[in-house]
C-alpha cells in the first residue's frame, strides 16, 4: 500500500456484507498535516458509523473523494505523502519489448471468447459417388436415412477415414452402434453385408481411400464436434513439469502465427550514428526533467523521426484490407511494453503520432508505458495502431526480426546504442576512424505491399533525420 | 432463587500466595493482560485502515477472566477457547506477530490464512481453534478430557462458552456427558450480558447460568470476571480438583461486553448507564489499584511494563505487516492429512 | 481363512484392531452392554473394559464431538451411530469441525464413524436412509461403502488408520445375508479404489453398497442373452476411483450408474457429469441413472419395493443400454 513518498487511505469494509461507505466528513482537508492512528476522516456505512484513523503520518496531498460520496470498499480516498506535492516523475525505462509486437490484449481477448481456431475442414462427406459401391451398399441397414452418430462413434469413423454412413447399423433404428463401426473396420469390408458381386470389392485398402480423402472427418453428422475434443492433458515426463498457457500466451501465440501465416515478412536494417542526438539529448535531458518530469529517451528521438518519415512513406504506414490499400493521414504509434517479469506484452498505442513534438511524445510515451505496465490501460489503448516500434535493444541486442502487429504493414525495430569505431571524413575529407554511437535499426515490412526499395528509401530517409537532427528541432 | 455459590473477591496479597502466585506471577498477569487490551486496540485500528480484512471482535473487558482462567491451567492442559478470550492465548504464549499476522490473514498466521479473525490456535500450546458455530467445541473440549479419562492421565481439558450459546444443545449435549462420566473438564461460561443485540432475559430463563450444573451433576460457581485474581482462584481450584478426578466444574463468569458484538457494531442497544458502570469496573485498571495497594506496584515498575508492551506491539505489527499473504496455489493445501502427520506429541 | 458373514468381517476387524492399538476405542448409544443395536460389538465390553467400549448418553453430538476431541489428543475413536439417519444430529460436529480442522487450523482429526444404512425391510424412512452424498460433497471428509465381507473388514481397518474423519457406510442388508470368505490375517483395504465385481464388454453398471449383488443379478440374466455387463464396485464414495471409472466406460461405451440413494443430488450424478466431461466421445449411449425416486424412505412393504432399485430395474435399464 504506500511507496515510498505516497501513503494510501482506502475506504475500510466495515463488516463482511458491507460493500460500500459514504463519506459524511474529512477532518483534516488538503495540505494539513496528519499523524499515523491519528482519526482522518468520518464514515458511514450499512452497519455502523466511525471513524477511520490514518494509516501514516505526513501530509494529506490529495483528497479523492468528496464529502457525501459513497464509493465501494476498497476505493483509493485520499493520498498521505511525506514531501513534495507532485509525485516525482520516474525515469521511464526505454520499453524493453520483446521481439514480437502482438496486439496482446486483443488477442487475448479472441481467444478467450473463441476455441481454437484449427478447424478441420468442415466435413463433407467424399461425394458419395467415390465408394464405388453401390450407392445403397452402406445403407442398406439405415432404415431411414442420416441417423444419429454417437460420439464414440464419430471418433472411431474420424480416426478411421470411414464414413458412418456408409456402416450397417443395427442399433435402434439401424443406428450405427460402435461394434457395428469396429466389426466394419476390423473386417475391412465396406458397404453392404450380404450383397454378393461386390465388383468394387477387390482393392481392399481402398476402402478407406475413397471414404475419406485424407483427414476430412466426412461425418454427416451436422454436429461437428470435432475441434472441441480437447486432446488427453499434457502428461509430465521425468524431469518435466506441465504448466498451463495463460489468456494472453494464448492470444499472443495466435496472433503471431497468424501474423506470419498472412504478411510476407522481409527486414531490412541500417546503421545510424546517433551522434547529434547524443547531444542534444545531453543537453535537454536535465531540463526536460526538470521542467517537464520526463526523459527523453532515444527510443523517443526515433519515434519522433519516424511519426515525421512515416508522411512521406504512405503504404508503410498502411493496411490491405481484402484486396484494397488502404493509406491514412494520420500515425497512430503504437510502443511493444513488456509487462513485468516476463509476463507478456502488451502494445499501447500513441494516437496522431505525427502532432507531437518531441516534448510530447515523450510525455504520451511515459505515460502510456507506465499506465500499460500498472495495467491501467483502456481496450481504446491498444486498439487502432497504424505502425508500430519495439526496442529489443535494452537488452544489448544489436539486430532482430521482429514479428508485424496485423493488421499493420511495417514494424520498426531499436537496438542497442553501441559505440563503435566508425570511417568518417575529417576537414579535409580525408577518411578518419572516429568513436560513434551508432545504433542498428530494422526494418520489418509486409512485401505484400511494401518492396524493397520502398522500405530502403524510408530507412535512408530515417537515417537521414537522425543524423541530422537539429538543435531546434524539437 | 440461585443455587451456585457465589465466589468471593479477593482480598489480600496473602491470599493470593495461598493460591499459589508469587509477586513476579502478579506482574506476568499485569502485563499479559496489558499485551491482550493492547492487540485488540491495534487491531481496532488495523481494521478501520482496512488491513484486515473480513470482520474484527474484540474481547474488551474480559481481560481478566481470559486471563485469570489461561494463568490457572498447567503447561499440560489443554482449552478451546472463543473470540473474547484473546488473554487466552497470549498467556499461553502465542507471539502477538502472529495474532496480528491472523488477522491480517497472512501466511505465518496460525492458520495461514485459511481462516480468520479469532479462530487459530497453537495445537502446540495446548489450544483447539473455535469455529463460528458455537459452542461446538464444548464436545470437543469434553471429548480432550475423554482421552484423559480412558488413559488415566493428569491432565485437564478447559471449555470455554458464551451466555448467548448457552441455549444451543451443544452445551447441554456437552455438560451431560462430561457430568455422567465424571470427566475431567472445567467449563468457562463466559457471560458478558450480551449475545449480539440480544440481553440476558432473552436467551436463558434461570437466574445465573451455572444452576444448571446441578443439572450435570457437578458444581457451578458465579465469579466477579473482572477480578482477574478471584477467576484465577475459582478456576484454579476447579481445575485441581478435576485433576484428582473430581469431575467438571462451571465456573460463569460475569463481565459486560465493552464493545460492540464486532467492530460493525456499535452497541447502540446497550444501556449508557450500564457502560458506564462497568467501565469503572474496568479489569486493568482494577487490577492495576490492586497491585498498587497490595504489592507495592511502583510507578517505574508500571512505566516499564508499559513501555514494554508497546515496543512489543510495534515490532508485532511492523513484523506482520511485512510478512506475505498466502499464495494462491497453496488454495488446496491440507484438505486431508496424511499419516505423518499424526507423529505430533498429542497423536502419540 | 474363513467364512464370515458381513457383520462378522466388520466386527472381527474392529476387534483385531482394539485388540492391536489402545488408542482405539469405541463409542455410542448401546454399545456396552448391549453389545449394539445390532450385535456389531457383542462380547466387546467384556473384553475391552467400560471406558474402551462406552455407552454414551443419547447425543450424536456428543459422540461426534467427544471423538473430535479425543482423536485430536491422540486416541482412535470409533463412533456408532445407531442408525446413518441419526447422523444428522451430529451434522455440525462433523461437518463444521472435524471436517475442516486439518485445512484452517492443521490440526487432523482421526475419528471413524460407522453408519449402519440402507433399507429393504421396513425400517420407514428414519431408518434406512443412505446419506453418502451429503458428505460426499464436503473437502475433508472420507466416505467408505464397502460391499463384501472382505472389504468391509479391509476397510474399516484403513478407516481406523487413515488420520482424517471417515465415514464408513455399513448396509444393514447385507449384515447377515451375505457370507464370504474373509482373511483371518490383518490387512487393509486402501480407501480410493474401485475394485471390479465383474468384468464384462458390453456394458458398464458402476454401483457401491448392497446394490452391487442387485446388479449381479441383472448381469446374470442379461448375460443369458448375451449381453456381457462389467460391474464397477466403487468400494470409496470420497474420493472416488475416477480412473476406474473412466477406463470402464471407455471400454464399454455404456454406463448405467446404480445406488439406492434418491434421484437428485445422489453421487450417481457427479459420476454421470465426469464421464460426460472427459469421456464425451467414448460414449455409445447416454448415462443412464437407476435410483430410488426423490422421496422419503416409505415403511409398507410394497412402497418400499417401488423405491428401492430392484432386479427387475436394472435388467430394463441394462436392456435399454444394450440396445441402444
Amino acid at each position: 500500500m504506500a511507496t515510498d513518498t505516497a501513503i494510501e487511505v482506502v475506504m475500510p469494509q466495515m463488516g463482511v456484507s458491507v460493500s460500500e461507505g459514504t463519506i459524511t466528513k474529512w477532518l483534516k482537508q488538503e495540505g494539513e498535516e496528519v499523524a499515523a492512528d491519528e482519526p482522518l476522516l468520518e464514515i458511514s456505512t450499512d452497519k455502523v458509523d466511525t471513524e477511520v484513523p490514518s494509516p501514516g503520518t505526513g501530509t494529506v496531498q490529495q483528497i479523492l473523494v468528496q464529502e457525501g460520496e459513497t464509493v465501494d470498499v476498497g476505493t483509493k480516498l485520499a493520498v498521505i505523502g511525506s514531501g513534495a506535492a507532485a509525485p516525482a516523475a520516474e525515469e521511464a525505462p526505454p520499453d524493453p519489448a520483446t521481439q514480437p509486437a502482438a496486439d496482446a490484449s486483443a488477442a487475448a481477448a479472441e481467444a478467450e471468447t473463441d476455441m481454437p481456431t484449427p478447424q478441420a475442414p468442415p466435413a463433407e462427406p467424399p461425394t458419395p459417388a467415390a465408394p464405388a459401391p453401390s450407392a445403397d451398399g452402406g445403407r442398406e441397414a439405415n432404415g431411414d436415412g442420416p441417423s444419429f452418430v454417437s460420439p464414440v462413434v464419430a471418433r472411431i469413423a474420424s480416426e478411421h477415414g470411414v464414413d458412418p454412413g456408409h456402416v450397417p447399423g443395427t442399433g435402434r433404428g439401424g443406428r450405427v452402434t460402435k461394434k457395428d463401426i469396429l466389426s466394419f473396420i476390423e473386417s475391412g469390408a465396406p458397404a453392404r453385408t450380404p450383397a454378393p458381386e461386390a465388383p468394387t470389392e477387390a482393392p481392399a485398402p481402398a476402402q478407406p481411400a475413397p471414404a475419406a480423402p485424407a483427414p476430412a472427418p466426412a461425418a454427416q453428422a451436422p454436429p461437428t464436434p470435432t475441434p472441441a475434443p480437447a486432446p488427453a492433458p499434457v502428461e509430465a515426463g521425468a524431469g518435466e513439469q506441465v504448466e498451463a498457457m495463460n489468456a494472453m500466451r494464448r492470444g499472443i501465440a495466435e496472433h503471431m502465427r497468424r501474423s506470419l501465416d498472412t504478411a510476407a515478412h522481409v527486414t531490412s536494417a541500417i546503421e545510424v550514428d546517433l551522434s547529434r542526438v547524443v547531444a542534444i539529448r545531453e543537453k535537454l535531458k536535465p531540463e526536460f526533467q526538470k521542467s517537464y518530469g520526463v526523459n527523453p529517451t532515444y527510443l523517443i528521438f526515433v519515434a519522433r523521426a519516424v511519426a515525421e518519415t512515416l508522411r512521406d512513406y504512405p503504404w508503410i504506414n498502411g493496411e490491405i484490407r481484402d484486396d484494397r490499400i488502404v493509406t491514412r493521414n494520420y500515425v497512430n504509434l503504437g510502443f511493444a511494453v513488456e509487462l513485468a517479469e516476463g509476463k507478456g506484452l502488451i502494445v499501447p498505442v500513441v494516437k496522431s503520432a505525427e502532432s507531437l513534438n518531441l516534448l510530447g511524445m515523450a510525455r504520451a510515451v511515459t505515460d502510456i508505458a507506465e499506465r500499460a505496465r500498472n495495467k491501467q490501460l483502456t481496450p481504446d489503448e491498444v486498439q487502432g495502431g497504424t505502425f508500430t516500434i519495439t526496442n529489443p535493444g535494452g537488452y544489448g541486442t544489436f539486430h532482430g526480426t521482429p514479428i508485424i502487429s496485423q493488421p499493420q504493414s511495417a514494424i520498426l525495430g531499436t537496438y542497442a546504442l553501441v559505440k563503435r569505431p566508425w570511417v568518417v571524413q575529417d576537414e579535409h575529407g580525408k577518411d578518419v576512424i572516429a568513436i560513434r554511437p551508432i545504433m542498428n535499426i530494422t526494418l520489418t515490412y509486409d512485401h505484400r505491399l511494401v518492396d524493397g526499395a520502398l522500405a530502403g528509401r524510408f530507412l535512408q530517409s530515417l537515417r537521414q533525420k537522425l543524423e541530422s537532427w537539429g538543435e531546434t528541432e524539437y | 432463587m440461585a443455587i451456585a455459590r457465589e465466589a468471593e473477591p479477593v482480598g489480600s496479597l496473602s491470599e493470593v500466595r495461598e493460591a499459589g502466585l508469587d509477586r513476579e506471577d502478579l506482574l506476568g498477569i499485569y502485563r499479559n493482560m496489558l499485551i491482550t487490551r493492547g492487540i485488540e486496540e491495534r487491531g481496532h485500528i488495523l481494521y478501520k485502515q482496512g488491513k484486515i480484512p473480513g470482520s474484527f471482535y474484540t474481547g474488551r473487558g474480559n481481560e481478566a477472566s481470559s486471563v485469570g482462567v489461561a494463568t490457572a491451567m498447567s503447561a499440560d492442559d489443554v482449552g478451546t477457547p472463543l473470540h473474547r478470550d484473546m488473554g487466552v492465548h497470549v498467556t499461553r504464549g502465542v507471539e502477538p506477530w502472529r495474532i496480528f499476522a491472523q488477522y491480517m490473514g497472512r501466511a505465518d498466521g496460525p492458520t495461514k490464512g485459511k481462516d480468520g479473525n479469532v479462530h487459530m490456535a497453537d495445537s502446540n500450546l495446548g489450544l483447539l481453534a473455535m469455529v463460528s458455530h458455537l459452542p461446538a467445541m464444548l464436545p470437543v473440549a469434553v471429548g480432550c478430557a475423554l482421552a484423559f479419562r480412558i488413559r488415566e492421565e493428569r491432565r485437564v481439558a478447559v471449555g470455554w462458552f458464551g451466555e448467548g450459546a448457552s441455549a444451543r444443545g451443544d452445551a447441554h449435549e456437552a455438560m451431560n456427558l462430561a457430568g455422567v462420566r465424571r470427566l475431567p473438564v472445567v467449563f468457562i461460561c463466559d457471560n458478558n450480558q450480551w449475545a449480539y443485540s440480544t440481553p440476558t432475559h432473552l436467551e436463558y430463563a434461570c437466574e445465573t447460568l451455572a444452576d444448571r450444573a446441578q443439572a450435570y451433576g457437578f458444581e457451578g460457581v458465579v465469579v466477579d470476571g473482572t477480578d482477574v485474581l478471584a477467576v484465577y482462584r475459582e478456576v484454579k481450584r476447579a481445575i485441581e480438583k478435576a485433576r484428582e478426578g473430581g469431575g467438571p466444574t462451571l465456573i460463569e463468569s460475569m463481565t459486560l461486553r465493552m464493545e460492540g458484538h464486532a467492530v460493525h457494531d456499535d452497541a447502540f442497544y446497550v444501556p449508557k448507564e450500564l457502560f458506564e458502570e462497568w467501565a469503572r469496573r474496568d479489569p486493568i485498571e482494577r487490577y492495576r489499584s490492586w497491585l498498587r495497594d497490595n504489592a507495592d506496584l511502583s510507578d517505574s515498575e508500571e512505566d516499564e511494563i508499559a513501555a514494554g508492551v508497546k515496543r512489543l506491539l510495534a515490532d508485532a505489527i511492523q513484523r506482520a505487516d511485512e510478512s506475505s499473504l498466502p499464495d494462491p496455489s497453496t488454495l488446496a493445501d491440507g484438505v486431508y492429512a496424511t499419516s505423518e502427520e499424526l507423529d505430533t506429541p498429542h497423536h502419540k | 481363512m474363513a467364512e464370515k458373514t458381513y457383520l462378522q468381517a466388520i466386527s472381527d476387524g474392529l476387534r483385531q484392531e482394539m485388540r492391536r492399538d489402545k488408542r482405539v476405542f469405541v463409542i455410542g448409544e448401546d454399545v456396552g452392554v448391549y453389545g449394539g443395536a445390532f450385535k456389531v460389538t457383542l462380547g466387546f465390553q467384556e473384553e475391552f473394559g467400560p471406558w474402551r467400549v462406552i455407552d454414551s448418553p443419547l447425543s450424536e453430538t456428543a459422540i461426534v464431538g467427544g471423538c473430535t476431541g479425543a482423536a485430536i489428543m491422540g486416541m482412535r475413536p470409533v463412533a456408532e451411530m445407531q442408525f446413518a439417519d441419526f447422523i444428522s444430529c451430529a451434522w455440525d460436529q462433523l461437518v463444521t469441525v472435524s471436517a475442516k480442522q486439518r485445512y484452517r487450523a492443521g490440526t487432523p482429526v482421526p475419528i471413524v464413524v460407522r453408519l449402519p444404512s440402507g433399507g429393504g425391510f421396513s425400517g420407514g424412512p428414519f431408518h434406512s436412509q443412505n446419506p453418502e452424498s451429503s458428505f460426499a460433497h464436503i473437502p475433508g471428509l472420507k466416505c467408505v461403502c464397502p460391499a463384501t465381507p472382505e472389504d468391509a473388514k479391509g476397510l474399516l481397518v484403513s478407516a481406523i488408520e487413515d488420520p482424517n474423519p471417515v465415514l464408513y457406510f455399513e448396509h444393514k442388508h447385507l449384515y447377515r445375508r451375505i457370507k464370504a470368505e474373509v482373511p483371518d490375517e490383518r490387512y487393509t483395504t486402501p480407501i480410493g479404489k474401485a475394485r471390479i465385481h465383474r468384468g464384462g464388454d458390453d456394458v458398464s453398471v458402476i454401483t457401491w453398497g448392497a446394490m452391487v449383488y442387485t446388479a449381479d443379478e441383472a448381469a446374470q440374466q442379461l448375460e443369458n442373452d448375451g449381453v456381457s455387463v462389467e460391474i464397477v464396485d466403487l468400494r470409496t464414495v470420497l474420493p472416488w476411483d475416477k480412473a476406474a471409472v473412466l477406463e470402464s466406460a471407455r471400454k464399454t461405451s455404456k454406463v448405467l450408474v446404480l445406488h439406492e440413494d434418491t434421484h437428485t443430488g445422489g453421487f450417481g450424478a457427479e459420476i454421470a457429469a465426469t464421464i460426460a466431461e472427459e469421456a464425451f466421445e467414448d460414449l455409445d449411449a447416454p448415462i443412464k441413472r437407476v435410483t430410488a425416486p426423490d422421496t422419503p424412505v416409505p415403511f409398507s412393504p410394497p412402497l418400499e419395493k417401488a423405491f428401492i432399485p430392484q432386479v427387475d430395474d436394472v435388467v430394463a435399464g441394462l436392456r435399454d443400454l444394450a440396445e441402444y
